[in-house]
């Protein structure tokens, strides 16, 4: 049979010039933002199949996870008391394990939230500079009081009983809220958490839109990674940054240019069924004896927790 | 049989420059299935295109029950609403046909836009569900389904319009064999049902299987010739004059050689 193959084909990989020497490309950069793109996509992935976990709390209907959301952060930012703020904290942390979530990942992602929105940042406010009242720590001491304009600078200045107070508060309300928003958009489907809005007037092309933007950033993710992933494989040698940035920038183009294509496709198949301007969705299934109870019980502990703590 | 789709001396281009279509001539008739097949490139998801008129031709005439298809007609509410529901387009990618939440949303999408009772759109959509077997993907959300899935859907959400006539655009790409002979029973009982299909490919062992009449789209993009399954798979010298079969080399097990034929149809020794 007659032979076309190109000679350099058939010649051993050892004939080709030595690369042993060459420095790699340097790709630092690229790999952390390609790893952070990866991880939207993973994260979207490890969401939805919690939202699929079968416990009592996947079950409850997003209408009822929506307005308890509602409900149980107004009673958050209204508990005044520390007590009720660590009652409402062990409230959430027994729905985590209802819910058969992993409790220990979710939980170290609240954590530095609460400490750096809640503790860190509203520190200096537990300062007698800020919150008067009885030092409880001092942590600097003046021969005396200074004075200027209306502000008095104390002798002592260190962390007040009063002001902690205050800070655990914030800590446990920021703590609180966001785990219990993190409990329903972990045992929620997206898409059914978005569509839920429509119980308090949002319009269902604006919910469809939102659905799409999450379909199209997860898309756009593996697409980063898939195109990533061909370009590493094929980079041999040192090439310079100006280069690399170069065949980026290139990447990006074709990217955004596929999205466009993405979107014009899509808009005819939304035609071809029927859409003419205004989209139509349907609201989701009836609400259950299930969800009734469940509504119950977060209405009433939101209620014990405000007239009894 | 009633003509139900006409298209006579059609010609499009993209931008006005690349040619897609040329001087094509195409009728098809009620409850029938018609094969549009060429190479990639040929023009054949175009003529699609142009069929559920989700583009307008160039120039020729578009006829569609009798009554000519323009931009005046497509974009008269309740002529553009007759036209989608009588006509349902798979696209060759599922990918940029699923676009609601989840996977029932999809299927109530178009009966909800053709304005038909709730009730009814969710019959319909639970119907569908049980006929193609995929009640389990009912609540899952779209990007979520593997590609067999995702097609099986993007079919389930043409099916609940109820439409006259199916357009396909390759109805057997990136499926495994599993699905394709799924898709390959499901095509002729939908035909069997009275549905019009049409359908492009340039797999000649689906033309086999369903023996549609068929049209052949040439790399010049013009209909090179139409006829019944058997009187274009039978012409050889046709087929290898639009490239849709060809010479290749063959192995058996020592041996290899080199013949012309496609790998369904024209394997001849």
């Amino acid at each position: 049979m007659e032979n076309k193959i190109p000679a350099y084909l058939v010649k051993p990989v050892a004939d080709q010039k030595d690369l042993s020497e060459t420095k790699g490309p340097r790709l630092a950069f690229l790999d952390k933002t390609i790893l952070n793109s990866a991880r939207a996509a993973k994260a979207i992935y490890v969401q939805a199949e919690n939202s699929t976990v079968q416990s009592v709390i996947q079950k409850i209907n997003p209408h009822i996870k929506l307005i308890s959301l509602i409900y149980f952060l107004f009673i958050i930012s209204i508990a005044n008391r520390i007590e009720a703020q660590a009652v409402i904290t062990a409230f959430i942390f027994s729905l985590y394990v209802l819910a058969k979530l992993k409790v220990f990942e979710v939980y170290k992602r609240t954590f530095l939230l609460a400490f750096i929105f809640g503790f860190v940042i509203v520190l200096p406010a537990s300062l007698n500079l800020v919150t008067p009242g009885r030092i409880i720590l001092n942590i600097m001491t003046f021969n005396k009081p200074s004075h200027f304009l209306i502000y008095t600078i104390p002798q002592n200045i260190g962390f007040t009983d009063d002001g902690f107070k205050v800070v655990l508060l914030i800590f446990l309300r920021i703590l609180n809220s966001v785990s219990f928003g993190m409990l329903i958009v972990f045992t929620t489907s997206f898409p059914l958490f978005v569509k839920s809005f429509k119980i308090l007037g949002v319009p269902d092309t604006f919910l469809m839109i939102i659905t799409l933007a999450y379909k199209y950033i997860f898309i756009l993710s593996r697409t980063i990674e898939e195109t990533y992933f061909a370009f590493k494989s094929r980079l041999l040698g040192n090439i310079k940054n100006e280069k690399i940035r170069e065949v980026i920038s290139g990447r990006i183009f074709f990217i955004f240019k596929k999205s466009m294509r993405f979107y014009e496709n899509t808009y005819n198949a939304m035609v071809s069924r029927a859409y003419q301007g205004k989209i139509i969705l349907h609201s989701q299934k009836k609400l259950s004896y299930h969800d009734f109870v469940a509504l119950f019980i977060i209405v009433v502990s939101g209620i014990c927790i405000i007239y009894f703590l | 049989m009633e003509e139900i789709i006409s298209l006579k001396n059609i010609n499009y281009s993209y931008y006005g420059k690349i040619p897609a279509l040329k001087n094509i001539n195409l009728s098809v008739k009620k409850g029938e299935m018609v094969a549009i097949i060429g190479l990639n490139g040929s023009g054949k998801s175009t003529l699609l295109h142009i069929i559920n008129a989700l583009i307008l031709p160039d120039s020729g005439e578009f006829l569609f029950s009798g009554n000519p298809v323009t931009e005046k007609s497509v974009n008269n509410k309740t002529y553009g609403l007759q036209l989608r529901q009588t006509m349902g387009f798979i696209f060759q990618n599922p990918e940029i046909q699923l676009f609601c939440p989840t996977v029932f949303d999809e299927l109530l999408f178009a009966p909800l836009q053709l304005s038909l009772p709730v009730e009814t759109a969710v019959d319909r959509a639970e119907k569908t569900l049980s006929f193609l077997d995929i009640e389990y993907l009912k609540d899952r959300p779209v990007y979520m389904l593997s590609g067999g899935e995702k097609k099986k859907v993007a079919i389930a959400s043409v099916l609940t319009m109820n439409p006259e006539i199916l357009l396909i655009d390759e109805p057997l790409s990136s499926l495994d064999p599993k699905t394709q002979t799924f898709f390959i029973d499901l095509l002729l009982e939908l035909n069997h049902a009275g549905k019009t299909l049409i359908f492009t490919t340039h797999h000649l062992d689906l033309v086999d299987h369903l023996q549609p009449r068929v049209a052949v789209l040439s790399d010049e993009h013009t209909i090179q010739k139409t006829g019944t399954a058997s009187e274009i798979l039978n012409d050889e010298e046709f087929l290898i004059s639009v490239n849709l079969i060809h010479e290749h080399v063959h192995k058996h097990e020592n041996g290899e050689h080199k013949h012309f034929h496609s790998h369904y149809v024209f394997h001849k020794h």
